[in-house]
């Protein structure tokens, strides 16, 4: 039996590869009724996100089982086997196991620490167990590794920082508003920055997300990903007075929002604090507005300069974490071994059971005659001698199963004792 | 007898102090929740001391700057618990609590013996008057600790440094909320303090102003005081303004209290 991981992530392969992965397997039962298809395979799990396709599996035979899972991958990925080699990893044993660990605690993320990859590969593995494609060994894997995510998150400073500049504006927002329930978001003009910001918002719990932009059809389309509210551009200066954070990233030369539209907007806010992020290059508002009392602009290089601050820390806790995870890798491989060695323990202390039992009934004629109470004795010194004499080879086996090297131990056991 | 509630009490209160700091650093929310649980229990202990000091001598205990002293700390503790049931922030306890302990270790220094009250002196009203404005004084306290954390963090964020301090402190929103709670708390126990305070002093001296120097000033501050209430409710002030004049306001209030103490000669006892 062994476990393997394989899949591509965000640095293993461009998004439009990522894409037709998961885009083939369609709805979400698809991928599991194609890979109990594959023979050698017992129990697996399909991760899909917007940066990895992944599949865990436990699997009998391990070089078949492999060479049966790249084919289901070239086949239901649109890959072709050259792009497959390029971009596919896979990870064996020890190493799946570290992986997954890695990928659940955030490590693997593409912004270190953050909070949703535990919450989809939980519901990865709830897909699983609804389609009867784990079994023991996966559920013990998944249910360490979510033990092993809460560890690194609760043992590392890795979730406090924010690596990326969108993440760092929304942490910002957080210290000056506290929670964002409530809170107006507006967000001019369009860009990946942009975007991200917005949905990382859009998680934090805001109430309301406006969208504007010099073409309105642009407006009207974020707005529809968003769950948002399209606005026209001339309606600009009306918006802000009604929005607690702004966010602007328009391609315009100059200036869009200048720092009397901001005052005003100040003013008929009632002095509520306001927020404003320009990540536009060149700036989209005048930085004479960030010098307002209760007003507070952020442009692109203020937001990396809080990343690069952060970086450092977070790499430190990023080794921290490794540290955490290698060591319960090897508790994890500590378990797995002992599987090797259980059913032949299992075997063992069942045949000396059935010899207690056999012994026990052949000397009923000369114990019937004892109390009750002496039979009980005689009952419990029978079981004590036999368990304090398996003791030894049990522990022994299962020491040996730890260290890697049970087989010859299980074979002459199996062997000498004439277990099956 | 009733010494030994206040002893405990200043050992809750340390333990208190000591679970807040602790939480602060290791960023932990349950540590905070359990240290303001200790310190309700020393806030619950020291009232049955103040109880009991009431019974037995028929007056707040205030009568030299030690039982003051156990009483302003009091009077801070009580007034933080309350409010902090409405916003949600712990952290205000580890600056509030170290406070107290210092507080109640100056006043243990001389509490075992209270110089007795003059008869003009005690009395329900006086007791009033007292009680009211030191309640006032712990609300407009923490007001002012609020103030003075929201220009930090105010100036952190601006100046771009948000790693640290500025982790460790409050949002924004919440430290105005804070402050807008207790100095809108405050102010009518101020105003009601001062009334209660010159109804007694017509039925001792004839007539409600003495133009003491504690009166005069105590009657600056609350006119401060009101500034704020009133820019706050009426024209909207937040954030920086507001702190600021809280600040100074306190100030003001602390000098009307204490400060005017050292350099005028004034009528109030305390």
């Amino acid at each position: 039996m062994s476990i393997a991981l394989l899949g591509i992530n965000h640095r293993s392969a461009p998004l439009s590869i990522r894409e037709r992965l998961s885009i083939s397997c369609g709805e979400e039962e698809k991928p599991f009724e194609e890979l109990k298809k594959i023979p050698q395979i017992g129990e697996a799990l399909y991760l899909s996100t917007c940066n990895r396709v992944e599949v865990l599996v436990n699997m009998n035979d391990a070089e078949a089982g492999v060479k049966g899972l790249k084919a289901f991958i070239t086949a239901h990925g649109n890959l072709s086997p050259g792009e497959m080699e390029k971009c596919l990893y896979v990870y064996r044993d020890e190493e799946a196991v570290r992986h997954l660990f890695r990928v659940t605690s955030s490590l693997d993320s593409m912004v270190m620490g953050e909070p949703q990859i535990l919450g989809q590969v939980k519901d990865a593995y709830r897909l699983c167990v609804k389609q009867k494609a784990s079994g023991v060994i996966l559920n013990k894997l998944l249910h360490h590794a979510f033990r092993v995510a809460k560890r690194v998150r609760t043992e590392t400073a890795i979730a406090s920082n924010a690596v990326s500049v969108s993440f760092a504006a929304v942490a910002l927002a957080k210290k000056i508003f506290g929670a964002l329930n409530g809170k107006r978001v507006l967000i001019v003009g369009a860009g990946e920055m942009a975007e991200l910001a917005a949905r990382h918002l859009m998680d934090g719990g805001v109430e309301r997300m406006i969208f504007t932009n010099r073409t309105y059809e642009n407006a009207v389309r974020l707005a529809n990903d968003f769950h948002g509210i399209p606005v026209e551009f001339e309606l600009l200066d009306e918006q802000l007075g009604d929005v607690d954070i702004v966010i602007s990233s328009t391609g315009s030369p100059d200036c869009i929002i200048s720092e009397d539209m901001i005052a005003g907007a100040l003013r008929r806010r009632k002095n509520r604090l306001l927020f404003l992020i320009d990540v536009a290059v060149p700036r989209d508002i005048d930085p004479a507005a960030g010098e307002i009392d209760n007003v507070y602009l952020y442009n692109v290089d203020d937001l990396q300069g809080i990343v690069d601050q952060n970086t450092q820390g977070r790499l430190e806790e990023a080794h921290k974490a490794q540290v955490i995870i290698d060591a319960e890798v090897e508790k994890f491989a500590g378990w797995y071994a002992t599987l090797d060695v259980v059913p032949t323990i299992v075997d063992l202390k069942g045949k000396a059971e059935e010899i207690v039992k056999g012994e026990m009934e052949k000397s009923h004629s000369w114990m019937k005659n004892m109390g009750e109470e002496e039979r009980g004795n005689i009952e419990v010194l029978v079981n004590s001698v036999v368990n304090k004499i398996l003791h030894d080879p049990v522990v022994g086996l299962k020491k040996e199963s730890r260290n890697g090297g049970a087989d010859p131990y299980v074979a002459a056991i199996k062997k000498l004792f004439r277990l099956k | 007898m009733e010494l030994i509630f206040f002893r405990i009490a200043l050992v809750a209160y340390l333990v208190s102090t000591v679970g807040y700091i602790a939480s602060l650093f290791a960023g932990r929310v349950r540590v905070a929740k359990a240290s303001m649980w200790v310190l309700a229990l020393a806030f619950a202990l020291h009232t049955v001391h103040i109880v009991m000091q009431w019974i037995g001598t028929a007056s707040i205990p205030s009568a030299s700057i030690y039982g003051s002293l156990s009483f302003i700390a009091w009077a801070v503790a009580g007034s933080y618990l309350a409010f902090q049931t409405k916003t949600k922030t712990q952290i205000l306890g580890a600056f509030v609590s170290p406070a107290v302990v210092v507080m109640m270790i100056a006043a243990s220094a001389g509490l075992m013996d209270e110089p007795p009250i003059p008869a003009a002196l005690s009395g329900p009203l006086v007791s009033f008057h007292i009680v009211l404005l030191l309640i006032g004084g712990a609300f407009f306290a923490l007001a002012c600790l609020a103030g003075i954390m929201y220009l930090v963090q105010d100036n952190l964020i601006r100046g771009k440094r948000v790693r640290g301090l500025s982790r460790l402190l409050p949002s924004l929103q919440d430290l105005d909320r804070i402050n807008h709670l207790c100095t809108i708390w405050g102010f009518p126990l101020l105003t009601f303090g001062i009334i209660a305070g010159s109804i007694w002093a017509r039925t001792v001296w004839g007539n409600n102003w003495q133009w003491d120097p504690k009166q005069v000033f105590t009657a600056v501050s609350w006119a401060l005081y009101a500034a704020v209430v009133h820019q706050r409710i009426a024209i909207g002030w937040k954030g920086r303004k507001a702190a600021l004049l809280s600040i100074i306001a306190f100030a003001g209030l602390l000098f009307a209290f204490i400060g005017v103490n050292a350099f005028f000669v004034t009528m109030h006892r305390f």
